[in-house]
């Protein structure tokens, strides 16, 4: 039964996850595990001290575990299932003895939880490093997606010739686009790593690690439902020994009630049928109290605001705003961009292009994960704005299309030393024929028509760097110059108020623009420009 | 080519529109027994109009057998919904595509290699809905490597290789239904700029070879059997992508020869308010230069008809 709850919620989980891409209907809150998800709510609510609508749906959960306890990791968390199917796929048979340090390492998580939740209070997003719906989505979006396209492709490329020869013309030439990612490896070691913990004993994270799990602990008690074992108990220990979370301490008639999460191994192992978890108003004196040590607090206070310390109060955080990274379409202002992002990787994974990749060290230990726009490897399209729609924190903000093309991410800025028109004389016009803004038009100069950006058309989108065909670096690049985040209110507004404008303007000759800021000596209609001024192509 | 069973016909037509330089894959029906066209150009609506043309130069018989394969190439590169005018009309092709099929098509490919991500373009432009319902009728863009295979250019001045689609070598009948656009580079893009919609490595034309000199060494080797233009919009500045000034003709122009359709559609609509010859059309005037079909319009014959 709790076997088949919890295939069924990493089922959904997983299911929600393929949704999250530019199709992605809007009743459709392909987000919701990480809505639910109390600690990535308390850790944008209070890194980005406001509150924050979507979090409140982790009311849920608190209200829930309030008034059940602890069931969320033993039925619904898909981190759990993951770690408990794979336990059954690799060490089932593997003999574990149990850890010496046990009492030690079970504080380790609420010490790392103190320490997140501290760090978030200074403005400091970290939980993102360990909560486990978090962790889990970045492994999917990092390594399970990428890895599931390139097996479903290669399953495709081998039975083609059967396509073919069956005349299936969709099937033989169906392939699916492969989305790759910067730091893939570093996120599969990060799981693989919480996989095989799992080896010294069962379910390892969730004892000694998982600061969602010690969050959890914490409303555990009051729970209603609680273990309780009958006279007819003979100690034989068995549910000791099976306790997946090790929540049963010497005396098997006890339970560590933070630690339990009712998965009722114990009462299905229990050869007296002496184990039930019938509704209890109770609160479980001394075993519901958590030892955190009073060291141990302090040091976790204290190492809460220390990297909060060192995260925040460094050159990076002068320099928010003034860095080189083009962030999505709607990502609200850089230092509170970081305070409310936990670094899901939802909007990596549903973005159409593959164009948002995480950042590393680009804006500091803060930016970590942190969704950047690569243009030179993918564009932005103008007909998707599922990044935000799939933002559980809303650090990017859910636009319709219209405020999503306003929201300029950046500007294009040609580089005439790279430029083959430019530079060398040359034929090509990828940029101008990409740009879906008409941003890009081509003046004469020096004898030659030459491409030039119209600032004010342009919101940023990469077209035109990611087709430029010079080699290596583009020779038109999108900075953030010009760029538009709004915390709240119309992009369109604001881009109005900025004289900007990214809409189609027909009736206007687009060959010779002169309004895009620069001097042109003479204005001329077409009808008398001498015939080496004709649009190109023409003779 | 040479073992076509539709040769004889070919040399009859031949001789019978001497002028009219054919490609050794064109391999076009006796016309019927009105007077000869190079040119059918019928207005209407899209359907209506489609129709009309398709009659008009013959029938769709003339061209597709019964059991062949048929590639239907239209201009569907970028994410936009058709009355941007950068994309053929959905509703042209799903006509060109029911005619094939009902002519006894074995199979209808209608391939594209995109600008765009592939999907969107499907979806935007409108063609795969509009040919959904058609049996044996298959909307895709080719956006791998793998579909496509390295042929040589013999007359290719700037062009030795090309990589060209690999249903093209399989010898479809090939319909090539451009739309009616402008082009920053090379003025307007008809159906011999859509050829190359059909290649893997469209940017080495636009930054290794002179676009021009290229467009015409790619139409010595990939020629249309058929070419319908769809000049029920024209899109006349802000090609090829868009937006720009779309106007509406409401025309459909058929013919064999690509350069005769290419050289009607430039004298259709003034581009950027200036009217222009197929003549002042760089890639046309190369084309002609090579062989490739008519460029005067006074030396084309056309037939025009309303829907």
């Amino acid at each position: 039964m709790r076997t088949l709850i919890q295939a069924l919620s990493l089922s959904l989980f997983s299911a929600l996850f393929v949704f999250a891409t530019y199709r992605l209907p809007d009743w459709l809150p392909a987000d919701i595990y990480l809505r639910l998800d109390p600690l990535l709510g308390i850790n944008a609510v209070f890194a980005a001290r406001e509150v924050i609508n979507r979090a409140l749906w982790s009311l849920v959960i608190i209200g829930t575990t309030l008034l059940v306890g602890r069931f969320f990791c033993a039925y619904l968390c898909p981190m759990g299932a993951s770690i408990d199917f794979l336990d059954l796929l690799f060490f089932r048979k593997k003999r574990r003895q149990g850890l010496k340090l046990e009492t030690g390492l079970r504080r380790v998580k609420y010490l790392l939880l103190i320490v997140f939740i501290v760090a978030a209070l200074t403005g400091l997003s970290l939980a993102f490093l360990m909560d486990p719906i978090a962790l889990l989505t970045r492994f999917y979006t990092f390594f399970v997606y990428p890895l599931a396209v390139t097996g479903i492709n290669l399953i495709l490329d081998l039975v083609r010739p059967l396509f073919q020869a069956l005349g299936w013309a969709t099937l033989s030439h169906l392939h699916y686009f492969q989305s790759v990612y910067y730091m893939s490896a570093i996120t599969l070691l990060i799981f693989g790593g919480i996989i095989l913990l799992n080896r010294l004993v069962p379910r390892f994270w969730c004892r000694y690690l998982c600061p969602l799990g010690a969050f959890l602990s914490f409303l555990s008690p009051l729970g209603l439902f609680k273990r309780r074992v009958s006279e007819a108990c003979n100690q034989c220990l068995k549910c000791q020994k099976n306790c997946p979370m090790g929540a049963i301490p010497d005396d098997p008639r006890r339970t560590l009630l933070p630690e339990c999460i009712q998965c009722r191994t114990c009462a299905n192992v229990c050869p007296q049928n002496a184990i039930t978890f019938p509704a209890s108003l109770s609160l479980g004196g001394e075993y519901s109290q958590v030892d955190l040590s009073r060291r141990g607090l302090v040091y976790s206070l204290a190492g809460g605001l220390t990297i909060g310390f060192l995260a925040t109060q460094n050159p990076f955080t002068l320099r928010q705003g003034r860095s080189k990274l083009i962030r999505p379409p709607g990502a609200i202002p850089e230092s509170e961009f970081l305070r409310t992002c936990i670094r899901c990787g939802e909007c990596m994974k549903s973005c159409l292009t593959n164009t948002l990749q995480p950042c590393l060290w680009e804006s500091g230990f803060s930016g970590l994960w942190t969704p950047k726009m690569d243009l030179r490897l993918f564009p932005c399209d103008q007909n998707c704005n599922v990044c935000g729609k799939v933002c559980p924190t809303q650090a990017i903000r859910s636009l319709s299309l219209e405020e999503k093309t306003h929201a300029k991410v950046g500007t294009a800025v040609l580089r005439k030393e790279m430029c083959l028109v430019w530079a060398q004389n040359k034929l090509c016009l990828i940029c101008d024929e990409i740009c879906p803004y008409n941003a890009i038009v081509f003046r004469p100069v020096e004898g030659y028509r030459r491409p030039v950006v119209v600032a004010s058309k342009c919101n940023g989108c990469g077209f035109c760097e990611q087709r430029c065909p010079v080699k290596g670096e583009s020779a038109i690049v999108v900075v953030p110059e010009g760029e538009i985040r709004l915390k709240e209110g119309s992009y369109v507004k604001e881009a109005k108020k900025l004289q900007l404008e990214f809409k189609p303007d027909p009736g206007d000759d687009k060959y010779i623009v002169e309004d895009s800021g620069f001097k042109i000596e003479k204005r001329k209609t077409p009808k008398e420009k001498p015939p080496s001024k004709k649009p190109k192509g023409f003779l | 080519m040479s073992e076509d069973p539709r040769a004889v016909t070919r040399r009859h037509f031949l001789k019978s529109a001497a002028g009219v330089a054919l490609g050794m894959v064109a391999t076009p029906r006796p016309l019927p027994a009105k007077e000869e066209y190079d040119l059918v150009v019928i207005s209407g609506e899209p359907v209506a109009a489609t129709q009309k043309a398709l009659e008009a130069i013959g029938g769709i018989s003339r061209f597709v057998k019964k059991g062949e394969r048929v590639l239907l190439k239209p201009n569907m590169s970028f994410a936009r919904t058709p009355e941007v005018g950068a994309t053929t009309h959905p509703l042209v092709v799903a006509t060109v595509a029911q005619a094939c099929v009902e002519a006894g098509a074995e199979q209808v490919l209608v391939l594209d290699h995109t600008l765009h991500r592939a999907e969107l373009c499907l979806e935007r432009s409108g063609i795969r809905e509009a040919c959904k319902k058609i049996p044996n009728v298959h909307v895709l863009a080719l956006q791998e490597r793998k579909f496509f295979q390295e042929i040589k250019v013999p007359r290719g001045k700037v062009l030795e290789r090309v990589e060209v689609m690999k249903e093209l070598l399989k010898k479809p009948v090939l319909i090539n239904i451009p739309v009616t656009k402008s082009h920053s580079a090379t003025g307007v893009s008809l159906g011999i700029k859509g050829l190359m919609g059909l290649i893997w490595d469209r940017e080495s034309f636009h930054s290794r070879y002179n676009i021009n000199q290229a467009l015409a060494d790619l139409a010595t080797v990939i020629k249309p059997h058929l070419t319908i233009l769809d000049a029920t919009r024209a899109l006349t500045s802000g090609g090829p992508g868009g937006p720009g000034e779309v106007k509406k003709p409401n025309l459909i122009v058929a013919g064999i020869d690509p350069v005769a359709v290419d050289s009607y559609g430039v004298s259709l609509v003034p581009w950027y308010g200036q009217n222009f010859k197929g003549r002042q059309v760089e890639h046309l005037l190369v084309a002609h230069q090579r062989g490739l079909g008519k460029l005067d319009i006074d030396q084309i014959r056309v037939l025009k008809e309303k829907a």
